[in-house]
């Protein structure tokens, strides 16, 4: 064993690097946000039995197991043409909640609230969950944490493990739970619901009460009219766990409604030679580069974009904070629905609203009559050969796509994950923030990184799925180039 | 309840990711060799961050062993890391929540009891960008090596405590 000057680049290799170029004058030409390849995932799965892909596509992230989990298993009941008993569906929906608690939790404490809480200008050093808790105190830091223990408690108790859960199977659930069991989730449900409702008097006291905040919302910066993309129920309202897809374009006008199992009819995916990562856009206008509007294919689907499809929310109090949200940007009812909001910075609000709507819904399945009912499994009888399961991931909507032989033996894998669908608004994002910073070759480096990192932190890009790899971290690093394509100037942050 | 000299060992990694999955092959390897006892517990992760804090909770010792990848190293290569390392592997940090450090330093404020000792056992890796549960043959060979290596700072632990 040897000690050595340890310098580790595979936190970089995996991840993203933007490349910036300038013309002549040295403002911005162009921007690029390239995802490195990772291989062999389909070559991974085909020969295997489409049974185990509930638990290999549970490994491919750390992050998001449980909303692989679930979607792997939707489209085993699609592949093995079974219909779980609402019993199934319902704890299904239980667990997905708890998973969505927590994700969401996090996002906000670790990830976007510093930007808020500490300011957009805040040192780089300080602008982390230690940073939110050295400003808001520790108790606050605590109820974080007490947060996450208890529903990775419920994620254990309904899952069968911590991580890469194991309770999924096709046409159903492997285990039903308790009266005791249950009488715990309800009040882990009720704890979530207060601690949800805190979490948002806070964004209120601290983002909405603060008028450069709220300027920073509303600047043009992070602002694109895309289509919308969401999964609602039959009331159209938001769902994270089954409904039909709803698309709606930049005015609010709904554009699509499909089965999630026709998504190849609506998604194509765009291919550029400087990425690895495809671009999806939706087929019916086609790819026109990286622009917004109505005659652009570029769709977002984000939890502003959700609130963005729905006509509401099927919980009396996400409901209200719903309604608050449009109101607070001016939006106007039009047929029913709100027309949508397009500053991006309101994905941090918007996802406040969908952890509250998640602990809300959590409660009302914990006191569902049916929930301990032992009914919890529908044995498949045969094999339809290809099988489709769609979920809303935290990050956006996710599909498993499997085709297999007559022994259920995969032939095809195809996944489209919750952060490919942003990734043409990501990059359109990091174009805009370059070209406001960068003028004449002047570049504003600290409110560069600043800012790319806001919009980063915004979406929560989680490229370990999108690319099928694990991140240790991400490192952001921004290439400046002439337009000979050497670097003028490399900007990085750990 | 946990014993004030319990021991947690962690492999952390990919496990479907070649040789990020190097971590969780020791760790299973170790709890293969070691036999049930009710002061070290073995366990897998696939996150950093806050879900790496939270599980080194209520332990008095933490080994942890995770994938690297250093400028010009080589595959196999076997480095123990001090704690001022910790961001440094390839999965003790999370993108999405916290660096280990910061993670760590946060638990601390919160007053969660934490390791007063953490080691680290990081293993060049050669690929990590394809998928597949086999190592390549040099990271496989390091497997042995560490499994030994870990085995006997436990035991010189325990001397020492004896």
């Amino acid at each position: 064993m040897k000690r050595i000057n340890i310098n580790p680049i595979t936190r970089l290799e995996g991840h993203g690097t933007i490349e910036i170029f300038l013309d002549e004058r040295g403002d911005v030409a162009n921007t690029y946000f390239q995802v490195p390849e990772l291989r062999g995932f389909e070559q991974f799965c085909v020969g295997r039995r489409a049974e185990d892909m509930p638990d290999i596509t549970s490994r491919i992230c750390g992050v998001c197991p449980e909303a692989h989990h679930m979607a792997s298993v939707k489209a085993l009941d699609n592949l093995f043409a079974v219909d779980p008993p609402s019993a199934a569906k319902k704890l299904r929906e239980l667990f997905y909640m708890a998973f969505f608690v927590t994700d969401h939790t996090t996002h906000f404490y670790a990830l976007g609230g510093p930007d808020f809480i500490l300011g957009p200008d805040a040192p780089p050093a300080q602008r982390n969950i230690l940073g939110v808790v050295k400003k808001v105190g520790l108790e606050i830091g605590k109820q974080v944490i007490e947060c996450r223990a208890r529903n990775y408690h419920v994620i254990e108790m309904l899952g069968g493990r911590a991580i890469h859960p194991t309770a999924g199977v096709p046409g159903g659930w492997s285990k039903s739970i308790s009266e005791e069991e249950r009488a715990e989730i309800q009040a882990i449900a009720e704890a979530n619901i207060e601690f949800a409702l805190f979490t948002l008097e806070l964004f209120d006291k601290l983002v909405l009460g603060n008028s450069a905040y709220l300027d920073l919302v509303t600047s043009e910066v992070y602002l694109h009219r895309t289509y919308s993309m969401g999964t609602v129920d039959e009331n159209n309202r938001l769902n994270f766990y089954d409904g039909k897809i709803r698309v709606v374009d930049p005015e609010g006008r709904e554009f699509l409604k499909y089965n999630p199992s026709d998504y190849v009819s609506h998604i194509a995916e765009r291919v550029e030679p400087w990425t690895y990562l495809k671009f999806p856009y939706l087929k019916k206008l086609g790819w026109k580069g990286f622009t917004d509007g109505a005659e652009s294919g570029v769709y977002t689907a984000t939890p502003l974009a959700r609130l963005n499809v729905c006509d509401g929310l099927a919980t009396s109090r996400a409901q209200e904070q719903f309604e608050r949200f449009y109101q607070t940007f001016g939006s106007q009812r039009v047929n029913g629905r709100f027309q949508p909001v397009h500053h991006r910075l309101a994905t941090h609000w918007a996802r406040l609203i969908e952890l509250l709507y998640a602990a809300e819904r959590m409660k009302e399945l914990a006191v569902d009559p049916e929930i301990t009912s032992p009914q919890v499994r529908n044995i498949p009888q045969r094999i339809a050969g290809e099988g489709i399961g769609c979920v809303e991931a935290p990050r956006g909507t996710l599909t498993h796509h499997y085709v297999t032989d007559e022994n259920a033996i995969l032939k095809r894998v195809n996944l489209v994950v919750g952060t490919t669908n942003n990734y043409a608004a990501m990059s359109m994002s990091i174009k805009r923030v370059a070209e406001k910073l960068i003028h004449g070759h002047d570049v504003i480096e600290e409110g560069l990184l600043n800012r790319v990192e806001m919009a980063f932190r915004l979406y929560d890009p989680c490229l370990s799925c999108a690319t099928h790899s694990l991140p240790g971290s991400m490192p952001l690093i921004v290439n400046i180039r002439n337009p000979q394509g050497e670097i003028l100037r490399s900007l990085r942050r750990d | 309840m946990k014993s004030l000299m319990a021991t947690i060992i962690i492999g952390i990694g990919n496990p479907v990711l070649t040789d990020d999955s190097v971590g969780i092959k020791v760790a299973r390897a170790l709890a293969q060799r070691l036999p049930a006892q009710k002061d070290t517990v073995i366990r897998e992760l696939s996150a950093g961050g806050l879900r790496l804090m939270e599980a080194l909770e209520g332990f008095e010792h933490a080994i942890i062993i995770d994938a690297i990848v250093t400028e010009g190293g080589e595959a196999g290569s076997v480095y123990r890391l001090t704690p001022s390392d910790l961001a440094k592997t390839r999965n003790t940090c999370s993108a999405h929540d916290a660096s280990l450090v910061d993670a760590l330093e946060l638990g601390k404020s919160l007053g969660l009891m934490l390791p007063h000792e953490i080691g680290i056992w990081a293993i060049e890796a050669g690929d990590v960008r394809t998928f597949s549960e086999e190592l390549t043959g040099p990271v496989q060979a390091a497997v042995p090596r560490v499994v030994e290596a870990v085995i006997r700072r436990l035991n010189e632990s325990a001397g020492l405590a004896a």
